[in-house]
This record gives C-alpha cells, structure tokens and sequence, in this order.
C-alpha cells in the first residue's frame, strides 16, 4: 500500500508547516521539551513502582503509590498530544521507520504492565501480593519495556531513511 | 576571564579528549543519548515523586520512608552527569559556547544548592522522632524549587540542540561567550 499522497498531503497542511518551520521556539523544539517533561513523569514513575515493587523504599506502603497513578496519566496525555504534533511534523520520517512502531508497541506494553502491576498491588493486601514471582516478574519486564521504549525513541533521530515524502 | 576560561576548556578537550574516538563511533552517541534519558526518567521519578510527596501527594506516606527513593534519584543523577560529560568531552564548543547549555548548568545548580538547603534547614522536622506527616511550609517551598529547576534542566537539555551551529565559534556578546554563526556548517552533530 503506497500511503505517500498521504503522506504529501499531511506535510502540506498548515500545522505540518508551521511545526517543522515556524521559528518560534514554542513550535519544534517547544513540543519536543514537553515530550521530554512527559517522558521523565509517566516513565519516571512507572520506574518508581517497579522499584517499589522490587523491595525499595521497603516502609512505603504501596497501595498508596496509587496517589501518583493520575499524574502518570496526565504526563502521558501530555506525550500523546505532544507526540502526535511530532508526528504530524515529520509524519514519513516516522511511519517509514519499523523502529517507530517499536517504540509504540514498547509504551503501550509498558502501559499495560502498569495497570496489571497496578491492580494486584494498589489495595490493602498489596506489599504481600508484590512480592509474588507473578508481580515481581512483571516490574522486570516493565523495566525492560521503558529502557526499550526510550531506546527506540532515540534511535529514531538516527535509523530513518526518509526524511520527508514532499521532499 | 570567564571567555578565557571557556577558550581554555574548548582547546584543551578538543586537543586531549579521551572519548572522542568512541564517542564518534556509529552507535555510542545514541546509545549515551538513551542512557541520558534514562536517567532524567529515575531523577524525576524518584526525585520528583518526593517532592510531589512534600507538597501534599500521597499524605500517608511517612516522609522519611519516601525518602528512600532519593538514592535511586541521585543515580539518575549520576549516570546523566556522566552521560553528559561524554557529550562535552566530545563535542566542547557545541556546549561550553551554547546559552541554552549555560542555563541549563545554572538549574542544575539551582537544584543542588536546594537539594543542601532542604538537608541543612528541615532535616529534624522530616526525619527526626517527631516528624509530622505534614512537612512545614520551608520544605513545600524547597519542593517547588526543586521541581522548577529539575523541569526546566529538561527544556534547556532539549533546547540545546537548537542553539548549536556547527562549528560553533565562540562570540563575544555578553558574560559568556556564546555561539556565533558558523562559517561553515561541518558535519558534526
């Protein structure tokens, strides 16, 4: 499936413009600030529990990390709408690279994991139920998935092989 | 003197850098990149996380228990100090002339120089026998600083890119030198 008229006619809208464009420091480089202040939230978070889960900060009881679970959703929100302005700026030096799809298959893993993790721990029982291999296991794999997930994303600057489709 | 100093380090890390041949390697730069995002991820995420903790988040939670965090923070730390040094002894000018990298220098900084006030001025009201689950005002304030100057090391880290011609020839404009147009744009990163 060839996806270059679309691909053309998304680097032509307006938006696309002004974001790769525009000399403004709230176009390009502003979005790509607030995609970096969301990464370190929902990801540095996501990396808290996993800690947590895995024996540190042992006095915290972790049902109440529960109070940060909305700010990890805002921060990803916040990487969502920052995330597709990006895309829409450059949208074939991403859809043409495999790494991009990695990268959004590694968040949304990472995302799930977050939720599984979180619903066998956020509750009274959840410092004994943590400790299972079960749970345990899944703040590993959670861990691999955020080191994956921002790998890819910074290998995106490096591995793609087509800038533009409007050239 | 702050020009010649900057001269200096220029000269000196462009004559004697120990990395620069590894950091030029296809994958090292990126690979350092990842592991600088790493870290800024476990500073803000344990960090952040207890300074939220301080302004009112998850109030359950014994401050000195979410303390415990903080080493994990401090790594994070660590390994972007690290990190980052890769990147200046690689590439000195792109930083030592760039204004974004100047204040960035400066909130990291600010941040440490909170860090120690928080340690110095409320460090028997969170931790002794007595602490409350109520941190005083002093450490909220400490707590807002903190998560200022982390957030906006992010934004000067990411603006960096874009203050950045290369060569990047050092111009006498203000306190410090800053980049001035490139003569030629090589291709360096």
């Amino acid at each position: 499936m060839n996806i270059d008229p679309f691909l053309i006619w998304l680097e032509s809208t307006a938006l696309s413009q002004w974001i790769v464009g525009s000399e403004s420091m709230f176009a390009f480089p502003g979005i790509l600030a607030l995609h970096a202040i969301g990464m370190g939230f929902a990801v540095g978070i996501c990396l808290a529990l996993d800690l947590r889960v895995l024996g540190v900060a042992p006095g915290v009881r972790i049902a109440e990390m529960r109070r940060f679970v909305p700010v990890v959703w805002a921060a990803f929100w916040l990487n969502a709408v920052s995330g597709v302005l990006l895309l829409i700026g450059y949208p074939t030096k991403a859809l043409t690279n495999p790494v991009f799809y990695l990268k959004l298959l590694l968040i949304g893993v990472g995302l799930w994991l977050f939720k599984r993790i979180g619903r066998r721990v956020f509750d009274d029982a959840g410092d004994e139920r943590a400790q299972s291999p079960l749970v345990q296991r899944l703040a590993i794999v959670s861990l691999v998935c955020w080191v994956g997930a921002i790998t890819a994303g910074r290998l995106l600057a490096y591995t793609y092989h087509r800038l533009t489709a409007l050239g | 003197m702050l020009h010649d100093l900057q001269v200096w380090l220029v000269t000196n890390i462009i004559a004697h850098s120990p990395v620069a041949n590894l950091m030029r390697t296809a994958w090292a730069w990126p690979i350092f990149e990842s592991i600088h995002f790493l870290g800024l991820c476990m500073l803000i995420g344990c960090i952040g996380t207890f300074d939220l903790r301080l302004l009112g988040m998850a109030k359950r939670v014994p401050i000195a228990a979410m303390h415990r965090l903080i080493p994990w923070g401090i790594l994070g730390f660590a390994i972007n100090a690290s990190s980052g040094l890769m990147f200046l002894l690689t590439e000195p000018d792109q930083y030592i002339y760039n204004p974004s990298f100047h204040f960035k220098f400066l909130f990291i900084t600010i941040g440490g120089l909170n860090a120690a006030t928080f340690y110095l001025s409320s460090y028997r009201q969170i931790f002794g026998a007595n602490a409350s689950l109520n941190p005083p005002l002093r450490a909220k304030v400490i707590a807002a600083v903190s998560l200022t100057a982390w957030v906006s090391v992010i934004i000067c880290g990411r603006m960096l890119t874009f203050y950045r011609p290369a060569p990047c020839l050092g111009q006498q404009t203000s306190l410090l030198l800053t980049c001035a147009p490139a003569l030629e744009r090589g291709a360096r990163r």
